[in-house]
């Protein structure tokens, strides 16, 4: 049985703070540069529409490569460490952000844009002001998605000695110590659960303030 | 560079020899117009006139075939068209507020993109919010779905005045209004319109709104125009079978002094009435709600008087009953002669009032309605 | 090098597993899809439950069997499933919940049975989104396969980690590339499937 006594014991053992603190860090950096690219990405191809299509296949195909292959096909370029699970974290991400943010863009209500350009914005100031604060919403969702992902590829991370919660995970199925896979499997799972409520609280907040009503 | 104003006063906005064609429909053809400095002007006639197409190529939103525009001798097609927009108010009739901004926002966003410091807005934005009567401490943080049509509505007016333009575009900006408050808006426009003192060009498609608001009235039939000219000039020397059409539809009754109130009032709906025990806030809310300007109170089965929005906004004391501020309105019989009532009414300053049969609502008289079913 | 034999033997294992897998899961998430069609309750704990799952991270639910079932072939099966049953559950359910009540009225004047209905109206029409769901699920589950070799379920995953052990790079990449050439062909077989059985071919 779990009880208080062997949680801190595990937790001390397989100096569970710091792993915690890389994983997040690694989750952090991955999820930020994927908002990063993936905003930018559903922006450009939105901004050349013919495009879109090459890219979003081209992104749907990554999408479908094993987690787990995708870090390995890195490791060659990135060698070991938290870079080759960052990378994969981000290129899996790409796509729900980019494909939201340009389906949010596309599908932004025709009198909003056609009162912005009337009123004298430029189509920067348009996609700014107006478009991209429409999409939230929808952009929000996508980053909800990723996120998901970024906590499941971060924490293949201990495969591949990036560090993080998977670490524990590998030495406790590789030593075979039970308490230890249980109290990191559990820890790891409530993690994601809870970032995934939390993102589930802000999108719904953006929904009510962005949303089209 | 888009801070420097194109021009402080409309000379003349000339149109000459344009043309637009979508495949092979003319939207507009062979137009030749001359826009006065300072006047308010109509454009009229039935869908697919060509009224709004020339409308939107004052500001470039549709760029003609053939031809020019040109604004006190600016060929628009010279400017960059995100410069020329910022010289112009721009209203239309679905307003389109952006949801995601408040209304300070929505009032602010032009002066903000050029470049006005938070200060000035502020201030502009205020003035403006009192100048449209919604009282700013309200409203500048509300957001546009907190509003009435009405209400939204001057907000678009607010928003096009923002940066003060010299020439304002309005697009069927009351199209979407019922009559009451429609009438209500077209009054308070009026009174804007000669304290502005701005070149307007309006488009329409009601000739009452026309003959109220226009200087003078631009007819468009299949993208051409049929006759420009001051309102009483369309109605005594008609160019055309289309204009005596659509100006003289209106001539129905020719002797106003056999004419009774009730051949003249309007339809009296359950939802202009509130009851006299009322408090301010919530009566706010539910002439929102039915969006009312003007509301009629009643104890039980006995008139108060009338409250508009405007006087609510103003009341500080927001437990205060309706009984306590309606003001007394004329009432008439509906076998009360027509010239006696509008006698009264004018007498009165009272624009609207209320007809009783004899002791229960029978009918509206909106004195505008009144005179334009005469003309 | 890895030879080709032990790349072949592995993919088998892997389409064995993914497979496997996949058929329990089909065959266990529809009948549930169509219990949650008449239980509030079920619906509820159903729709919860594929949420919460699907943010959990695959690794640690993989890792978890170890102290719960232990290693081999069979924890592999259901730490798979665990991932794999939820999409499709959903997919068919909302599939089947999506029906024009208007249709379900005028096949009950009819005088259809609810089984009837049932076969004849929501099945098809929730085709679409099951075979997408059914997609999505084989990919998970191809995913999660290389994973599951660390719990000694065999398949192309157990390359990798031997690659791993070493760092070496083409017995790597002998374990990584027939799994991303697995996964496009699921990919594009249940791509074409999906469509077929859309009506009108049209891709949802």
């Amino acid at each position: 049985m779990l009880t208080i006594q062997v949680i801190a014991e595990v937790w001390d053992k397989h100096l569970m703070t710091i792993r915690t603190i890389e994983h997040l860090q690694m989750f952090s950096i991955a999820l930020t540069l994927s908002i990063i690219i993936g905003v930018s990405v559903g922006v450009l191809i939105y901004m050349r529409p013919k495009t879109a299509d090459t890219v979003l296949n081209f992104l749907n195909i990554v999408e479908t490569i094993p987690d787990l292959a995708l870090i390995v096909l890195l490791l060659p370029v990135l060698k070991l460490g938290a870079g080759p699970t960052i990378a994969a974290c981000v290129l899996y991400s790409i796509l729900p952000i980019a494909r939201n943010t340009y389906t949010g863009l596309k599908g932004v209500d025709a009198q909003y844009t056609y009162v912005a350009s009337a009123i004298g914005l430029s189509s920067r100031e348009a996609l700014f002001r107006v478009r991209i604060p429409l999409s939230l919403p929808l952009i929000a969702g996508g980053i909800r998605i990723a996120l998901v992902f970024c906590m499941g590829v971060v924490t293949l991370g201990g495969l591949v000695a990036a560090g993080g919660l998977g670490t524990v995970l590998q030495n406790g199925v590789q030593l075979y110590q039970k308490d230890a896979i249980l109290v990191a499997g559990l820890w790891t799972g409530l993690l994601a659960v809870l970032l995934d409520g939390f993102a589930g609280i802000i999108e719904k907040k953006l929904q009510e303030r962005y949303g089209t009503w | 560079m888009q801070n420097r104003r194109l021009f402080d006063r409309i000379e003349s906005i000339k149109f000459k020899g344009i043309t637009k064609k979508y495949g092979p429909v003319y939207a507009v053809k062979d137009l030749d117009l001359e826009v006065r400095g300072g006047e308010l002007l109509i454009l009229i006639g039935p869908s697919g006139s060509g009224k709004t197409t020339a409308l939107r190529m004052m500001n470039r939103m549709i760029d003609q075939d053939t031809g020019s525009v040109t604004i006190n001798g600016l060929d628009t097609r010279d400017v960059d068209p995100v410069r020329l927009r910022r010289n112009m108010g721009y209203v239309i009739q679905n307003i389109g507020l952006f949801p995601h901004m408040t209304i300070g926002e929505n009032i602010g966003l032009v002066p903000k993109l050029e470049g006005w410091d938070k200060k000035k807005i502020h201030q502009r934005v205020s003035n403006l919010l009192d100048f449209v009567s919604l009282p700013p401490d309200i409203f500048m943080k509300r957001y546009p779905r907190q509003l009435s049509g009405g209400q939204q509505q001057r907000v678009g007016l607010a928003r096009a005045m923002a940066t003060d333009p010299p020439l304002f575009l309005m697009d069927e900006p009351f199209g979407a209004l019922d009559p009451i408050l429609r009438k209500q808006l077209q009054k308070e426009f009026l009174k804007i319109k000669n304290e502005i003192n701005r070149t307007i060009i309006f488009v329409t498609h009601d000739i009452e709104e026309a003959l109220v608001l226009g200087d003078r009235i631009a007819i468009m039939d299949q993208g051409q125009l049929v006759q420009v000219g001051p309102p009483e000039e369309l109605i005594f020397n008609p160019a055309s079978e289309l204009v005596s059409d659509i100006v003289d539809n209106q001539r129905k009754y020719k002797h106003m002094d056999t004419l009774k109130v009730k051949d003249l009032m309007s339809a009296y709906e359950d939802k202009y009435a509130l009851d006299g025990k009322t408090e301010v806030c919530d009566a706010v809310e539910e002439m929102t709600k039915r969006d009312l300007e003007t509301a009629f109170v009643f104890d039980g089965h006995e008139l108060l008087g009338q409250v508009t929005m405007v006087d609510l906004m103003k009341c500080r004391v927001k437990a205060q009953k309706l009984a306590d501020l309606a003001r007394p309105m004329k009432t008439f019989q509906p076998l009360d002669s027509v010239a006696f009532a509008l006698s009264e009414m004018k007498k009165s300053g009272e624009y609207i009032a209320i007809v009783m049969d004899p002791n229960k609502p029978a009918g509206i008289l909106v004195s505008d309605e009144v005179l334009l079913k005469l003309i | 090098m890895v030879g080709l034999e032990i790349i072949l033997e592995a993919t088998w294992e892997h389409i064995i597993l993914v497979y496997t897998t996949l058929s329990i899961s089909i065959a266990i998430s529809i009948p549930l899809a169509f219990a949650s069609l008449y239980s509030r309750k079920l619906e509820f704990v159903v729709m919860k439950f594929a949420n919460l799952v699907q943010a959990v991270p695959s690794f640690a639910v993989v890792a978890i069997m170890v102290p719960l079932l232990g290693i081999g072939f069979t924890p592999a099966v259901v730490a798979i499933m665990l991932r794999a049953l939820l999409p499709i559950v959903k997919n068919t359910f909302i599939g089947l919940k999506n029906v024009d009540p208007s249709i379900i009225d005028y096949a009950q004047g009819m005088g259809m049975s609810q089984w009837q209905i049932n076969t004849y109206i929501r099945l098809p029409n929730a085709y679409p989104a099951m075979f997408a769901g059914i997609k999505f699920a084989g990919i998970l589950a191809n995913s999660i396969a290389v994973l599951t070799a660390f719990i000694g379920s065999g398949g192309l995953g157990e390359i990798i980690f031997q690659g791993l052990i070493g760092y070496n790079t083409s017995t790597l990449l002998a374990g990584a590339i027939p799994a991303i050439l697995l996964a496009i062909m699921i990919d594009r077989s249940f791509s074409a499937l999906e469509k077929k059985v859309t009506p009108g071919y049209r891709k949802i």
